[in-house]
């Protein structure tokens, strides 16, 4: 083998443009090696199956009932999912952002199309606390919404901050509705 | 120009000794497809393997490792998995893609079934002893009434394969024990041949890949071998 | 890049000129064996082996609970989980056949040997650290032979309390127990840099004993392809055995998790701790292991003192003969402890440990003073 390569450089000294071919290719070869060395290395640390199994979870909401909310954990975070009655969707609808510590339109807190379902992670944004308000048994605070039990913030069923320490409205997790029942996170 | 037909002359060389080796399998009862250099999993074979593990093992066994949405390997749809899982109860209610493998009884109330001895989990059993494979196939079919000369403890069985020839596990596998979808006679042979490739597909599932990938690199290596020789050949030729 | 930055560059950070003249210019004599690029290799496959941890310890979870689900997990669950282990057991195995490859190398060459010695105690002092690294690696799978073998090893560190300070304590946080593999992940990785260290102390130690060469040829580029080559072959065969044979000189049972409810039968380390299992149960006891394994360095460190010859001549044929002899009789001795314990292996290995002693204590001063005469 080594000799068929001496022969078939011997056949072609005096040609420098195959010679710089043969070491082309060569380096090449060697660099493909190592890209394809490296990859792996690097692939390791994208999300493993286990995690891509637990980050995007589908979520049953046809259940819910009116004036109630769901809760469930997604990445280590408490995820609520209320719907809404009519009244509340009227009475949240006449709100005027401006007069908001927070100012945010009915619009920019729900999916279009789907106006009755809000999905808020479910902590404060003063005090991390979870946020009491998703049975209407738990204290809601005058406007139906979530009360903090730790520093008495209030949010309305929106979950847009109307008093207290809080300076933000909740957080909208990433999520998309598959169909009317099913949302997807993530 | 000969460098690359040597190329090709080894690389054909080297593609026929794998066939040969791949052509081998399969035949001889205690010799796995997924066993030559080469081998890959019979996907049939995994599926049956899977059944006779469910149906005879997953009472007692775990297989902690392993999560149901892994089973797609096997050749199965997501939603064939998702039709199996729905079958099979955890604590009141179906399983999902995402669980374990565990086993029916907890562990503690298998190994008092058994006389104190627990359960192995499964998921690393083939790998976890010598010729795996082969052992898990001789244990199964290797039940025999004791010799006259060997008093076995209590709630124990003789087994020809087993190390110290007394198991507390009875044994598992019956001919007939399940229906095979496809029509494969199930005889205690073929049951314990079916699972033993399901084992060693759950101790080992990148088994395929990894040959895939490696026949790929050391064809290349090959190739990058020989021409680092030629390179080295030409650049050292000046010097005597 | 422009011409103009280029030489702004150079002025200001000359490291082009200098890595020109330090490395590509760099004088290396015309004559040199494949052999000589086993340096290049070991220190290549350190630093793969660096790197391949690295990722490892990102998923690699060290208690007693953990370690061994963690592996699980990046073995099934990890993106190329498998391929990287792989490339991190097989990276050790190749490592290792380097590594005891160089060792015989330098001693049937007669390479330690004065002004040579130096260079040749930092051979050993890397040998030592890596069999320690490997060990602590093995251990840190925390299988069914590992945890025993672990356990056995923290007890005779015990042992060694009446040293000054508590060493098995800091390296093995004491008797097996929680926290213990952290304390083994911990020191895996810091004594791989230490070897690192070591590796590059033994190039400029190495360098300041090389005989003047008559003939010379530039580094770049006769040394680079000439290095290419073995470095094409050696991932070759790396390949080869990362997909074909990837749990290669390990032993089975320990790919069982931990039990400490339950020693297991065999209780075998990976093949390039073989010979060194064997010598530790040589003498009888904990203590007694220790020595033994000490003494078997010890006697590898007075090489360049045990041979009586002229450091100028060659090695002569009896020498080299038993030199090799020796080689067999380290595989021989990894064999008898592999094949587990059973009177006639314990017989055997004694007579392996004793003609190990005696070659270098007796054959090796006797063989070298008459054959330089």
């Amino acid at each position: 083998m080594a000799n068929a390569a001496a022969h078939a450089v011997e056949d072609g000294v005096e040609a420098p443009a195959k010679r710089d071919f043969l070491k082309i290719l060569t380096v090449s070869a060697g660099a493909v090696a190592l890209g394809a060395t490296a990859w792996p290395f690097i692939d390791a640390l994208n999300p493993t199956t286990a995690e891509l199994a637990v980050s995007n979870p589908i979520i049953e909401v046809g259940g819910i009932a009116p004036n109630t909310g769901l809760r469930v954990m997604w990445l280590g975070q408490p995820i609520y999912i209320r719907k809404l009655t009519p009244q509340q969707i009227a009475d949240n609808q006449a709100v005027v952002p401006s007069s908001l510590p927070d100012p945010a339109d009915y619009t920019d807190r729900v999916k279009p199309g789907y106006e009755s379902f809000v999905v808020v992670v479910g902590l404060n944004t003063g005090i991390s606390c979870e946020l009491l308000g998703n049975s209407p048994t738990d204290p809601r605070g005058p406007l139906d919404g979530w009360t903090c039990p730790c520093d008495g913030s209030i949010y309305d069923p929106l979950g847009r901050v109307r008093s207290g320490p809080a300076p933000k409205n909740l957080a909208i997790p990433r999520f998309t509705f598959l169909n009317a029942t099913q949302i997807q996170l993530g | 120009m000969k460098l690359g037909i040597s190329a090709a002359a080894l690389l054909a060389a080297f593609l026929a000794f794998g066939s040969a080796a791949y052509a081998e399998d399969t035949l001889s009862p205690l010799h796995w497809q997924s066993q030559g250099t080469f081998g890959s999993y019979d996907q049939a074979a995994l599926q049956r393997g899977f059944l006779v593990y469910q149906t005879a093992c997953a009472s007692c066994h775990s297989a902690n490792a392993l999560h149901y949405r892994d089973l797609t390997a096997l050749g199965l749809t997501t939603e064939q998995v998702a039709d199996i899982t729905a079958s099979i109860k955890l604590d009141n209610r179906p399983a999902t893609l995402d669980d374990r493998l565990i086993s029916a009884l907890p562990k503690s109330q298998a190994a008092a079934a058994f006389g104190g001895a627990v359960p192995p989990d499964l998921s690393n059993i083939v790998a976890a002893r010598p010729k795996g494979t082969e052992y898990i196939y001789n244990l199964l079919t290797g039940y025999q009434a004791p010799p006259a000369d060997v008093t076995l403890m209590a709630k124990h069985y003789y087994n020809a394969a087993y190390p110290g020839n007394q198991i507390a596990m009875p044994a598992p596998l019956t001919d007939n024990a399940v229906t095979y979808a496809d029509g494969t006679k199930a005889t205690t042979a073929q049951e314990a041949s079916d699972v033993a490739a399901f084992l060693t597909w759950a101790s080992d599932p990148n088994l395929d890949a990894r040959k895939q990938i490696g026949l790929r690199a050391v064809i290349f290596l090959i190739f990058l071998t020989l021409l680092a020789i030629a390179t080295k050949r030409k650049i050292w030729r000046d010097v005597a | 890049m422009s011409d103009q930055t280029k030489s702004w560059l150079d002025s200001r950070l000359p490291l082009a000129a200098c890595f020109r003249a330090q490395v590509c210019d760099k004088p290396l004599p015309a004559n040199r064996p494949y052999l000589s690029a086993l340096g290049t290799l070991i220190t290549g496959t350190l630093i793969f082996l660096m790197l391949s941890g690295a990722v490892l310890s990102a998923y690699y979870v060290a208690s007693d609970h953990g370690a061994y689900n963690s592996i699980q997990f990046i073995m099934r669950n990890v993106n190329d989980g498998w391929l990287i282990r792989s490339f991190h057991a097989t990276g050790t195995t190749m490592l290792f056949a380097a590594v005891y490859l160089a060792i015989f190398h330098a001693l049937i060459t007669g390479a330690y040997r004065l002004p040579g010695e130096l260079v040749w105690g930092l051979k050993l002092a890397f040998l030592l650290l890596m069999m320690l690294v490997g060990y602590l690696g093995y251990a840190m799978q925390d299988g069914a032979v590992s945890h025993w073998s672990l356990h056995d090893v923290t007890l005779a560190g015990a042992g060694l309390s009446s040293f000054p300070g508590n060493i098995s304590n800091w390296v093995l946080g004491g008797p097996a127990g929680h926290g213990t593999l952290g304390h083994v992940a911990m020191m895996h990785g810091l004594l791989t840099f230490i070897a690192l260290g070591v590796l590059v102390l033994h190039y400029y130690a190495k360098q300041a004993v090389a005989p003047v060469a008559k003939k010379t040829v530039p580094l770049h580029p006769y040394y680079t392809s000439h290095h290419f080559v073995a470095v094409s072959v050696y991932v070759l065969l790396f390949a080869v055995l990362v997909f074909f044979a990837p749990h290669l000189g390990e032993n089975p049972l320990n790919a069982a998790p931990a039990n400490p409810l339950l020693v297991p039968a065999v209780m075998t380390p990976p093949w390039y701790l073989l010979p060194a299992a064997a010598v530790t149960h040589a003498l009888p006891g904990t203590e007694g292991g220790i020595v033994a394994f000490f003494a078997a360095f010890a006697v590898l460190f007075a090489m360049p003192w045990l041979d009586r010859s002229d450091p100028r001549s060659e090695p002569g044929f009896l020498y080299k003969l038993l030199v090799v002899i020796l080689g067999l009789d380290v595989i021989a001795l990894g064999m008898t402890a592999a094949a587990g314990p059973s009177t006639i292996n314990a017989i055997l290995m004694i007579i392996f440990i004793g003609w190990y002693f005696l070659h270098f204590l007796v054959l090796t001063p006797l063989v070298t003073a008459r054959e330089s005469k």
